[in-house]
């Protein structure tokens, strides 16, 4: 039960600052593909790299959480 | 352990589940997805090596279209030296998303073995997808660490590489080297759990919608799970990718001082050919 809130909340909370950081990244990237729509090739290695970094920390709090839930 | 004991027999444990022993080697159910996707591989390349013709028939323009898009982007973006690791980087991406896949086909993760334990019954599927096994995902990135050490060993030399831990102002080496140190060895492990966390919690995700509404909707989830294995497989290549090319990187550095530290994988040489990548 304690666990299980735990879980939630690291889920929850972790999942915020990578949420805005994402929500950041891929706007910019739409937005340098609008006005530049030749550069796609070239944006979206950086692109998926940086949303890769981003989401990490999402991946982290995850990881964090399914061990509350599975390991016990 | 079931996580949904509501009546579904269909869970996912966070560990691969042992089918059978071959004496002291326990062969577990990720290992056999593992092997069907080199299986599944391997026929594509014995396939290329048969039957590949110059003008491609539609099978075969299938099955280069990865490589030839995968390569495209290596060239592109993996700096001067890219010919000596797009082989590695076309496993990675091809090898993790074919165990990716694997996991969204009918009957993976659902046809299995129930066994009655303590509180209920629990189903052991006979394949798991790879990459939902935190061994597969740490192999990888394992072989990905060696690779990107040795790159760098071998075009700075040993000396070159290490002094990379140092810093450049040499006064500050005590306070540096632990954090290079640690930030090479959180590659390894933000590389293997990043791949591991995806794919598990795609598993757990598409586990939960079918125990919620077994019908119609969980088709939603596994189009968006199709969307998240390729993705996972092309970052866990681009990132082993950028590694690389960093290692390299850092020989450039020395040599014209020029190029910042952390310098990106170069997207400013981009060819005007560039693959259409969006």
């Amino acid at each position: 039960m304690d666990s299980n809130l735990a879980a939630g909340l690291a889920m929850g909370l972790g999942a915020i600052g990578p949420g805005i950081g994402l929500g950041i990244a891929v706007s910019k990237a739409m937005e340098a593909l609008g006005r530049n729509p030749e550069a796609s090739g070239a944006i979206f290695v950086p692109y998926v790299l940086g949303i890769a970094l981003a989401e990490a920390v999402a991946i982290y709090a995850l990881v964090v959480s399914l061990l509350l839930i599975f390991v016990k | 352990m079931p996580i949904f004991a509501a009546g579904e027999l269909v869970t996912v444990s966070i560990k691969a589940e042992p089918l059978f022993t071959i004496g002291p080697f326990t062969f577990t159910n990720s290992m056999v997805g593992a092997l069907l996707a080199s299986a599944l591989l391997l026929l594509m390349g014995w396939y290329f090596t048969r039957r590949s013709t110059l003008v491609p028939s539609r099978l075969q323009s299938l099955l280069e279209f990865p490589i030839e898009w995968m390569a495209g982007i290596v060239e592109t973006s993996g700096g001067r030296m890219w010919r000596g690791f797009v082989t590695l980087v076309l496993t990675f991406f091809l090898m993790i998303l074919v165990a990716n896949w694997i996991g969204l086909l009918p009957g993976v993760g659902t046809v299995g073995e129930v066994h009655h334990a303590e509180g209920g019954a629990e189903l052991v599927p006979f394949v798991r997808p790879a990459s939902a096994d935190l061994n597969f995902t740490l192999g990888l990135a394992l072989i990905a660490f060696v690779a990107f050490v040795s790159w760098g060993i071998r075009i700075n030399g040993v000396r070159g590489y290490l002094s990379e831990f140092l810093g450049e102002p040499r006064y500050m080496a005590p306070l540096m080297a632990p954090i290079h140190v640690i930030s090479e060895l959180s590659r390894l492990i933000s590389l293997s759990m990043r791949l591991f966390g995806n794919v598990f919690a795609g598993e757990v995700l598409l586990a939960t919608m079918l125990a919620l509404v077994p019908l119609a909707v969980p088709t939603v989830f596994i189009g968006l799970e199709l969307i998240f294995g390729f993705v996972q497989a092309l970052v866990f290549a681009l990132l082993a990718m950028t590694y690389i090319t960093l290692a390299i990187a850092e020989h450039a550095h020395h040599d014209e001082d020029s190029s910042p530290h952390v310098a990106q994988p170069a997207p400013a040489e981009t060819h005007p050919s560039a693959p259409e990548a969006a």
